[in-house]
């Protein structure tokens, strides 16, 4: 049988339970493009003329970007997936503007936020610092204008690197950002602290993540370059679901991983599909799908239903951690052999606030900060949208920030804080940030004010051993 | 060399194939194409065939019902006619259309309609019903001056009208999903004598 030269253009390629299964992973359970982030580089931008300075941020944004709002829009037609949030990162702006003085860095954020709000654009991030081994005038600069980017400006993210494995911890800057957590709930305090939320102190930052708030466009990137955040709790905690409801016999943890791999394969194709065709259009470089399972406060896309569904009813009892490196690992295998282009943080996230079942786990007392604690040793991405009480003191922040810092610089692993003091409100009441960050009850810090000392020291924690790992 | 176009259907049975195959083979007659499949207990078959004389269209539907008599076949011969190799939207781009919702007469004839008015081409079509759900998938070519949305909004006001919902997504989510093959954006990089995958 020969093939005729027409054949190829009428041959039939889908399978109809193919194509449903596909469609009901958008349909039924929330599989979307949880984030197109462009990366801009804008080190050239530097300028000891501050006008110039914010000028050229503007031209290069507006170059870049200006498109990105419509081709987002076409590729969504095109696929109809959709595209829930478009972002900027851009390099870190300490080392852009450090010729500046500290309104010369304000003027820089408020720079960021307009043109952010001009190119359709909800949050912008790489107001950032890397002081892992030390600081320069600028990044100290930057850290001091915190406060006032958060409270004063919309959608401008900041982030902090303070530790790595290669330099150990910055426990100077971690103390400072104690009190810029402090100084930031403070000034946002009519919105329950909400500054804090905007702030990502990282160990081992991604220079390629492409979530908020600790985007930023790192070293070693191009001029421009699409990044992509799926999301896909819904769709996993579904295979997950539909595995138990049609074995015949219990499945092992085993059958368990297998499923869940198979999902995250087909969800880190959608991301890479959708990146290229972002990128493709625009005529810049694509970069990388971020693996991370990225839960939203509607009830049907939390992380913590997925540990539900496989049998940790009572999130925060012996099993969570366990059950959470099962997840976390198999959700990297699928998409590593989905896709070679992974990149960012690349796990499960366990924000807290932001899924419905991990803040529901709070509000019952099952969930606690050590159980959090520990269940970021096994995944992305640290101790992530956590409302603590208001009357917590910065050293207690600062140490709360230098235990997940060091959790991820002796593992190798990107850890990251993200706690949100709420101004005059004490454990057990509720905090209410909104739209995609949620509310939750405010946990305890146990033995709050036993580390002070400690914290005070100062100075650095030496980078860590890499032999004798155990 | 004469090329004719063969369509048979039958009540399922075990050895149609065979015997189809072997009416043809015995006449010097060589298959270029088929493609088969069963529904609701039905077969039915479409092949082109290539014979290297031209005979008679009756002759062959003849030779293939009585060689097929014990299967009772239907049997439909014509003869292949170049102009039907134009493609009908020529520089389309195929797009997967899925519709579901609630079963009523009228729901396929309602769907193409809009489809047709728009110049859109259905290359494969499998519509189902089951209980009073309603699902349908089709490949289809649309002309590339007009958008996947503009025959969504379409489709959705037909289907405001009767319980349906349509979604309109190019084919490439659906190989990037299902195949472990690189994701490819742009059009598709088909060689010639692709695999049929059945239904």
């Amino acid at each position: 049988m020969s093939a005729p030269p027409y054949a190829s253009k009428e041959t039939q390629l889908y399978r109809t339970e193919d194509v449903l299964a596909t469609l009901g992973m958008i349909r039924q359970h929330k599989l979307d493009v949880r984030t197109v982030t462009m990366g801009v580089d804008l080190s050239g931008c530097g300028s000891p003329d501050l006008a110039v300075l914010c000028a050229r941020v503007r031209d290069r944004l507006l170059h870049f970007a200006g498109r990105l709002r419509q081709v987002c829009h076409e590729v969504e037609q095109r696929y109809g997936i959709p595209i829930v949030n478009r972002r900027i990162a851009v390099s870190p702006v300490a080392g852009v503007a450090s010729a500046h003085s500290a309104e010369g860095y304000l003027e820089l954020a408020r720079t960021l936020d307009a043109v952010a709000e001009e190119v359709g654009v909800d949050l912008v991030g790489g107001f950032s610092a890397q002081v892992q081994k030390g600081w320069t005038d600028g990044a100290r600069r930057l850290i001091g204008t915190l406060p006032e980017v958060l409270s004063t400006t919309k959608r401008v993210c900041a982030s902090v690197n303070v530790g790595t494995t290669a330099a150990g911890i910055n426990m100077d800057a971690v103390l400072a950002l104690g009190h810029v957590l402090k100084d930031a709930a403070e000034r946002t305090r009519a919105h329950d602290g909400f500054g804090c939320a905007k702030l990502v102190i990282f160990a081992n930052a991604p220079s390629d993540n492409p979530f908020m708030a600790g985007a930023f466009h790192g070293p070693g990137e191009p001029d421009c370059v699409i990044n992509i955040g799926v999301s896909g709790p819904g769709v996993v905690k579904a295979a997950v679901e539909d595995l138990m409801a049609h074995a015949t016999v219990n499945p092992t943890l085993g059958e368990i991983a297998e499923e869940i791999k198979s999902t995250a394969f087909r969800v880190t194709r959608v991301g890479e599909l959708i990146g290229r065709e972002v990128a493709s259009r625009l005529g810049v470089a694509f970069g990388i799908v971020d693996l991370s399972l990225a839960p939203t406060p509607q009830v049907g896309d939390s992380v913590g239903e997925i540990l539900q569904a496989m049998g940790v009813l009572r999130i925060g009892a012996p099993g969570s951690t366990a059950a959470l490196a099962l997840l976390n690992d198999a959700v990297k295998k699928g998409g590593s052999f989905a896709s070679s282009s992974v990149g960012g943080l690349s796990g499960a996230f366990v924000a807290v606030s932001e899924d419905a079942a991990l803040a529901h786990a709070v509000e019952q007392g099952d969930l606690t900060l050590a159980k959090l604690e520990a269940m970021t040793a096994v995944c992305s991405v640290g101790l992530d949208m956590i409302a603590v009480p208001g009357e917590t003191d910065a050293e207690t922040l600062a140490a709360l920030i230098a235990d997940e810092v060091a959790i991820g610089v002796i593992n190798h692993k990107t850890t990251a804080v993200r706690v949100i003091p709420v101004p005059g409100k004490a454990a057990g009441d509720r905090a209410v940030f909104g739209g995609l960050f949620g509310e939750m009850t405010i946990l305890p810090i146990h033995a709050a004010g036993g580390s002070a000392e400690f914290v005070r020291h100062g100075g650095r924690i030496p980078a860590p051993l890499s032999s004798l790992r155990n | 060399m004469k090329n004719y176009i063969v369509t048979v259907t039958a009540a399922d049975q075990v050895g149609i194939v065979q015997t189809v195959a072997g009416t043809i083979r015995a006449r010097g007659g060589n298959i270029l194409e088929l493609s088969q499949t069963v529904m609701r207990g039905y077969f039915t078959i479409i092949l082109e065939v290539s014979f290297p004389e031209p005979l008679s269209t009756k002759a062959l539907a003849g030779a293939l019902t009585a060689d097929g008599e014990r299967f009772d076949l239907t049997v439909v011969v014509i003869e292949a006619d170049e102009r039907a190799r134009q493609v009908p939207v020529p520089n389309g781009e195929r797009f997967i259309l899925t519709v579901l919702g609630d079963d009523a007469p009228g729901n396929i004839h309602g769907i193409a309609g809009c489809l047709a008015a728009r110049g859109v081409n259905i290359v494969d079509l499998h519509a189902r019903v089951d209980g009073t759900r309603f699902a349908l998938v089709m490949e289809a070519f649309l002309p590339s001056d007009l958008s996947p949305a503009d025959v969504r909004a379409e489709l959705e006001k037909f289907g405001r009208e009767h319980g349906l919902e349509a979604y309109v997504q190019h084919e490439n989510i659906f190989t990037a999903t299902s195949e472990p093959s690189p994701v490819r954006v742009g059009p598709p990089l088909r060689i010639q004598g692709d695999a049929i995958v059945p239904h």
